[in-house]
């Protein structure tokens, strides 16, 4: 009994309960999916404030905030997407802020039946399929086709590349063994599940241009002040070490 | 404009509408004729690709069809690949996505034809295969030009499903839809709109057709 006549109370405290904590809205790169909710958890310890975030592909995101999505802050897989949100005055100046760089590795399963993962994994031929991002769009693609250039591989494997929307579902592609290989994030490749069913090689960084990541600051956003409070945070030693635990490089 | 893109796509609606109908008139004969206490629940599993987020339809059948369960691995023997990233796969999606299309505008139809029709034909001896396919189909003939165009354009449009288990391969699950996605995000906003007027005017011309084929027989009558 005692339930049903609290019950309305809870709820509407709880519905009360965001509204009435000062918040702001994250758009962030799918790559930071594995990183980033326990970095905002503690922010919201140290400043009281909360980060509502969306993950998604960094192109994507860009489309949304130029038509309008009512975000506060962006965080960038590549500096290009928040170079394009300051240039058509949606973002400020004068340049992204680098927080970070993104590292390129080869995952496989343990299970695969293939060798571990080298660069010498991606001549055999027993590699039927290999998960790449959109070069067109994601970072990480852009970064993965560079690497196979380089290496001359980019022609033979084209056939072979299933090409996924994002950094995020170019892992998924390749921990449901769909695709027996995958040129992912090293952020992905630490998540606990894909670190227990899985092995990595980290693809040497004179074979792409540095993933460099990029976080501005929405002109439109009404709530600056927190904002900038979350990327200082970001960019704080002991965070920027935590970051480096879970695949991303420190700026600094 | 990606040719390959829009043949693929032809070629991936047509496939799915034809299975689709082999499929969907032996279920909707057996949801209306059918006694049994089951059907209900056959008719609610038809019905469930309209609940679910094509996305997450995709995403279950990538893992599910994957090489990491039975059912995968026994396709993957079969076929030497996974179902994932191919041309069948996509159809297996498709059939799966677009089967409340066929089957929904089928059993009204069905339903529609009068019992005492169906009861005459049994007196007289038809059997029940005889009854659905001299009776129930030829009366309920503009239901099954609309299963039939609904499963086409619907398949056509499909989006979430091929996202999640195509790949983006060009000439096996490169479709339509995932062009203009790639060019909306892509920021190339005038070959996005040239892709959608292309959807937009195979969808306005497949309609126009059975609604005028509807008014040529005089009438919205089943």
């Amino acid at each position: 009994m005692k339930l049903n006549r609290f019950f309305p109370v809870f709820l509407i405290s709880a519905l009360i309960a965001p509204l009435s904590a000062q918040s702001i809205r994250l758009a962030a790169a799918a790559d930071l999916q594995p990183v980033l909710p326990p970095v905002l958890a503690q922010f919201q310890l140290a400043t009281g404030i909360r980060v509502e975030s969306t993950y998604q592909a960094s192109a994507m995101l860009t489309t949304q905030i130029m038509n309008g999505a009512p975000f506060d802050v962006f965080f960038s897989a590549d500096l290009g997407y928040p170079k394009r949100l300051i240039d058509a005055g949606l973002a400020e100046g004068p340049a992204p802020i680098t927080y970070a760089k993104g590292t390129l590795v080869l995952w496989i399963r343990k299970d695969s039946g293939l060798p571990p993962p080298s660069l010498d994994l991606l001549r055999n031929p027993g590699l039927k399929r290999l998960a790449i991002a959109n070069p067109e769009r994601a970072p990480y693609g852009r970064a993965a086709v560079a690497a196979l250039n380089k290496l001359n591989l980019y022609e033979v494997l084209k056939p072979r590349l299933a090409t996924a929307e994002n950094i995020a579902q170019a892992a998924q592609f390749v921990d449901s063994g769909n695709a027996d290989a995958g040129l992912i994030s090293l952020t992905s490749a630490l998540t606990p599940r894909m670190a227990s069913s899985g092995s990595y090689f980290v693809i040497p960084r004179d074979l792409y241009p540095p993933i460099e990541q990029g976080a501005v600051i929405l002109s439109k956003s009404q709530q600056r002040e927190q904002a900038h409070k979350l990327l200082e945070f970001l960019l704080s030693a002991p965070v920027q070490d935590e970051l480096a635990k879970s695949g991303l490089t420190p700026v600094h | 404009m990606d040719w390959q893109a829009f043949a693929l796509t032809l070629r991936l609606a047509t496939t799915t509408t034809a299975i689709l109908l082999v499929v969907a008139v032996p279920l909707a004969a057996v949801l209306v004729l059918g006694r049994s206490r089951w059907l209900p629940l056959v008719e609610a599993l038809a019905a469930l690709p309209l609940v679910l987020p094509p996305t997450v339809l995709g995403f279950f059948l990538l893992v599910l069809l994957g090489p990491r369960t039975p059912i995968g691995r026994g396709i993957t023997a079969l076929l030497g690949h996974p179902l994932a990233f191919s041309f069948t796969g996509l159809v297996v999606g498709s059939v799966i996505y677009s089967l409340p299309f066929a089957v929904q505008p089928l059993v009204a139809g069905f339903a529609a034809v009068g019992p005492e029709l169906v009861d005459a034909a049994r007196l007289l001896g038809a059997s029940s295969t005889r009854v659905v396919f001299s009776l129930l189909v030829p009366l309920a003939r503009r239901s099954l030009i609309t299963a039939a165009v609904l499963s086409f354009l619907h398949t056509v449009g499909e989006f979430g499903v091929v996202l999640m288990l195509g790949g983006d391969i060009p000439g096996a699950t490169r479709t339509l839809s995932i062009v203009l996605y790639n060019q909306v995000e892509n920021f190339d906003y005038a070959a996005a709109n040239h892709t959608a007027a292309i959807l937009l005017a195979l969808s306005v011309t497949a309609l126009a057709a059975i609604y005028m084929n509807g008014q040529m027989r005089g009438g919205r009558r089943a």
